[in-house]
């Protein structure tokens, strides 16, 4: 019983803690909500749609890695910026040089 | 169009294959020479093969670090390819390998043969007992040397 009390404890302190964050959070939501009036920002241009000449290559391992975290998980759509067409081509190309060993299945960081 | 009808039509191919990186370039030739043949045995057409030196892979292949990749661009039907994979699960050096098909409907006469490429592999480990023995060129690009005798083959084989 002690233990779980000094548990909560330390929760208790931590709860405090997310509630000054939510004060926070709500200061940056309401500046959020403008910036969605707006829209945000640049609108992201597929890259192989932009370049006539690009093609997606499961060898041409440099064009991938861009696509790829650094733990090795491909990057969506909505942030690499990829048409939908070239995400499919950019994910199957990604899992063929998975299969042969050029990009990780896992990456350990750090 | 009556003409092309007429000619044979093939699917365009490409297979990476992975080999242990102790094999040396003879070997990593002859290697070569055994898919070629059976390219031509199965009516198939090679047009490049790309030999990369020993490069550092992404995770351990068959407990190996690094691997020689080599890469064959061909035409050829679609039992070629079941009969070049499996010779390449049958060949003990290959370690994996895979085949994505390019193009359909290809006419063979359109695809030149062009001549094989030797690509420099990564920059050798900095070992220090890899340094002792003699600096070797890091970033050597040997392109056509092995040229030439593939030529050679070729010819005889035609």
């Amino acid at each position: 019983m002690n233990g779980n009390e000094k548990a909560m404890g330390p929760r208790g302190g931590d709860r405090g803690g997310d509630r000054g964050g939510d004060r926070g959070d709500r200061g940056q939501g309401m500046d959020e909500e403008k910036r969605g009036g707006r829209g945000f920002g640049r609108k992201k241009v597929c890259r192989f749609c932009a370049d006539r000449n690009a093609t997606v290559d499961f060898k041409d391992q440099a064009t991938l890695k861009y696509f790829v975290t650094e733990r090795g998980k491909i990057i969506p759509r909505r942030i690499s910026g990829n048409c939908a067409k070239h995400q499919r081509e950019v994910a199957t190309a990604i899992k063929r040089a998975r299969g042969v060993s050029l990009l990780p299945y896992n990456a350990l960081v750090g | 169009m009556a003409d092309t009808q007429t000619a044979a039509r093939l699917r365009e191919y490409e297979t990476m294959f992975l080999v242990r990186p102790e094999l040396t370039d003879d070997l990593v030739d002859r290697l070569k020479d055994r898919v070629r043949d059976i390219v031509g045995r199965e009516g198939g057409k090679v047009l490049r093969f790309t030999v990369t030196g020993k490069k550092k892979t992404a995770f351990p292949v068959a407990k190996n670090a690094r691997a020689i990749y080599v890469h064959a661009h061909y035409l050829g039907g679609s039992k070629l390819v079941a009969e070049v994979e499996r010779n390449l699960r049958n060949f003990d050096e290959v370690t994996r390998f895979i085949s994505v098909k390019l193009a359909e409907d290809v006419d063979p006469e359109s695809r030149p043969v062009m001549e094989d490429v030797k690509v420099a592999g990564d920059a050798e480990e900095a070992r220090p007992a890899m340094a002792a023995e003699g600096r070797e060129p890091i970033a050597r690009v040997e392109v056509e040397e092995a040229g030439g005798e593939t030529e050679e083959g070729v010819g005889e084989e035609a």
